[in-house]
């Protein structure tokens, strides 16, 4: 298992460096995308192996992963293997509108693999300083690929991402840092001897109540910052729009949900300590604040990726919502949506990744008629904007019924009311924005040549879209299973 | 230093060097001038070598002479000297754009190191001698005054700057507060810091190539 775990590592490792080294630009593709669809494979045996196996612990307890670290990777994994997908065709098209250069292009895969490979290892992580400490290079890395294609713009979208974000997590390392002194003071009977989550959770109930209240309000802060709770969400619509399409999804679909696996930890730990009241209530707050201003920012867009960028507020904010909600049904739907998100938000980003190139704007007004210009994604991105939305047969909409459910079997008709008035406004303007992209009547002085870009650019839409609709219509055992056994970890 | 009985004069050196740490931010606090700030945190940084240092000559731990040195090494020497360099190779004598006036910020800072003596007493004066409690809330307060660094003043050496004050706030607490704190995290924290900088002095060389200056004045496009 040792072994299996560094060469999953060391996969992205060598494709970054060897793309970077090797300079040839089909070779730097490939070894990418074999290297993503390599890893894609060995998540699926990760979590083999924690389903049948119980935890994987390994290396002294230096690196353990249970269900939920594993169903983070997979989650990881595709993203990873769909964005290195869709990046063939991205940045062959970048080099011919753009004039990307060949340095930038080379940086692109050397940055891209290094980014995958930290999401990869925080789950893994059983430390959790060394956690916060891999996010803040996750901040790094895809602040580099933030400014892929060095503008004014993009170098400002970097900026505010890497002050806030770095800021943030220096709060959670204060977090980290009291949770780890609640442990060690009199009355405590100095158990916590490391800042292990497992050994944290194991003594939950002898920590101090008053410094683990105040540490675990830093580490949703902290945290949250990189998730994209409000009011600390202002680094995320800048970075997702001027990143280019396969980062945009990748930060979204995958960053976000690496950074909301840490705020559980914790959550699991301080409600064992406190009751999980207390937690509780915090996600819920965070998450209605979140919502409303992810609603308020989708009804307020002008650009495509900012559009989605919001709707990655609004997702996450759901999340935690359902994660606040507890109970089976909420817990549940959570990471049912933590999936859905995952496979629908690249769909968008590579829509409006082609609609960039095909129209050379990001502004919803001048794409219209993209039904009859480009047929294959104008098709896929409007599906997927259906499921993203939560109509049916889509996994987001089980999973946001199931939040639905559990408010309502809480008995916070408040929270349902306030719920079903966010989705609907989402609802309405993600739609009526779509639906003037797909079916809008093209400008007469648009004469673009009509028609697709090369199979990587749509293939990668639709292998996630397809998945979202299947799991849609059914739930393997499997995945129930999985997902019950999280359900129980978290509680 | 929670859980170890010091001799007194550790609690005087020790009251001397965080009163020294909190003047060191407030002369970050009163400046106009890019190398005083950096100069500042240089200083800021030895007096926590050598707070670092005393408490573990006096506790016998060999982490914390490790993490001294490190400190010295990495805080004051290396991360001061490529500031400094940075500002030579493109000639910065620009004065730091203030949003809020000197006079001010002082003031502002002083509430920040109040509420944050306030927020320590609260959490850990239960179970924690007098001395421990001065120096962990100054910890604190320069976390705050971090914060208030980046947000009320407009130039990307100030915003590097105001997070490596935070980071010198978190390093003091989890010395003065938690000693027994393993070695790796330190560590790691240390590596960070040369990571962050490294990165964002790269990101504000391509800023001084593309709108000529360091003042993130400009950086207002994005909005909505």
């Amino acid at each position: 298992m040792k072994i299996f775990i560094i060469t999953f590592l060391i996969i992205p490792l060598f494709a970054s460096l060897s793309s970077f080294i090797i300079k040839n630009k089909r070779f730097a593709e490939y070894i990418s995308l074999f290297s993503s669809s390599l890893d894609l494979i060995g998540a699926f045996v990760i979590l083999y192996f924690s389903i049948s196996l119980k935890t994987v612990s390994i290396f002294n307890g230096a690196i353990v992963i249970d269900k939920f670290g594993s169903y983070i990777i997979l989650l990881v994994s595709i993203v990873y293997f769909v964005s290195s997908m869709y990046g063939i065709s991205y940045m062959r098209l970048a080099i011919e509108d753009e004039q990307m250069t060949d340095g930038e292009f080379f940086r692109y895969y050397l940055f891209l693999n290094l980014f995958a490979l930290t999401m990869l290892i925080a789950p893994m992580i059983n430390n959790m300083a060394i956690y916060l400490i891999d996010i803040e290079l996750t901040t790094i890395t895809s602040a580099f690929l933030v400014i892929a294609e060095v503008t004014e713009k993009s170098i400002e979208a970097a900026w505010k991402y890497i002050v806030i974000v770095s800021a943030g997590i220096s709060l959670a390392l204060l977090g980290t840092i009291l949770f780890y002194l609640s442990g060690n003071i009199q009355g405590s009977g100095n158990i916590a001897l490391s800042m292990d989550w497992t050994n944290l959770s194991l003594n939950a109930g002898y920590l101090n109540k008053d410094i683990v209240r105040f540490a675990f309000v830093l580490i949703v802060i902290g945290l949250g910052t990189k998730v994209g709770f409000a009011p600390m969400h202002t680094w995320l619509p800048d970075a997702h729009s001027e990143a280019p399409s396969p980062i945009s999804s990748m930060l979204s679909a995958s960053l976000l949900n690496t950074a909301m696996y840490g705020i559980m930890r914790y959550f699991n730990i301080a409600g064992e300590n406190l009751g999980f009241n207390f937690p509780r209530t915090i996600m819920i707050i965070t998450g209605l604040f979140s919502l409303f201003i992810g609603v308020m920012g989708i009804i307020n867009q002008k650009t495509t990726k900012r559009l989605f960028a919001y709707s990655s507020i609004e997702h996450m904010s759901i999340i935690s919502l359902g994660f606040g909600l507890g109970g089976i049904f909420g817990t549940f739907g959570a990471l049912l949506q933590m999936l859905g998100h995952s496979l629908i938000k690249p769909v968008m980003f590579f829509g409006s990744g082609n609609f960039l190139h095909k129209y050379k704007t990001k502004d919803i007004n001048k794409i219209k008629g993209a039904f009859y210009v480009m047929p294959k994604t104008a098709f896929l991105f409007s599906m997927g904007a259906l499921a993203l939305i939560g109509a049916p047969p889509s996994i987001i909409f089980i999973s946001e019924f199931l939040i639905i459910l559990q408010s309502l079997k809480n008995g916070y008709y408040w929270i349902t009311v306030l719920l079903i008035s966010f989705l609907i406004a989402a609802f309405v303007s993600l739609l009526s924005k779509t639906g003037s992209i797909v079916f809008g009547k093209a400008d007469d002085n648009f004469n673009a040549e009509k028609g697709d870009f090369s199979p990587f650019s749509y293939v990668p839409m639709l292998l996630p879209l397809a998945a979202c609709i299947i799991l849609g219509f059914y739930i393997p055992h499997s995945l129930h299973s999985l997902l019950i056994g999280i359900v129980h970890i978290i509680k | 230093m929670l859980g170890y009985v010091m001799p007194l004069y550790v609690y005087v050196i020790e009251d001397l060097l965080v009163a020294l740490i909190l003047l060191s931010s407030f002369v970050m606090l009163s400046s106009r001038w890019i190398s005083f700030y950096i100069h500042a945190y240089g200083f800021q940084s030895f007096l926590i070598f050598i707070l670092t240092l005393v408490l573990g000559i006096e506790s016998q731990n060999i982490d914390l002479y490790f993490v001294a040195f490190l400190t010295l090494f990495v805080r004051t020497i290396v991360v001061p000297y490529i500031l400094l360099k940075m500002i030579k190779k493109f000639s910065i004598k620009e004065e730091v754009k203030l949003i809020i006036k000197i006079p001010l910020s002082i003031i502002s800072g002083l509430l920040l190191t109040v509420f944050a003596y306030f927020l320590i007493y609260r959490l850990i004066s239960p179970f924690s001698p007098k001395i421990v409690i001065n120096a962990s809330s100054i910890a604190l307060s320069l976390i705050f005054i971090g914060f208030f660094m980046i947000i009320s003043r407009f130039t990307t050496i100030t915003h590097i700057l105001g997070l490596l004050v935070i980071e010198n706030g978190i390093f003091l607490l989890s010395v003065v507060v938690v000693p027994t704190l393993p070695i790796i995290v330190e560590l790691v924290v240390l590596f960070d810091i040369l990571v962050t900088v490294a990165a964002m002095l790269i990101l504000s060389m391509f800023m001084k190539m593309r709108t000529g200056s360091f003042s993130t004045t400009m950086l207002n496009r994005l909005v909505g």
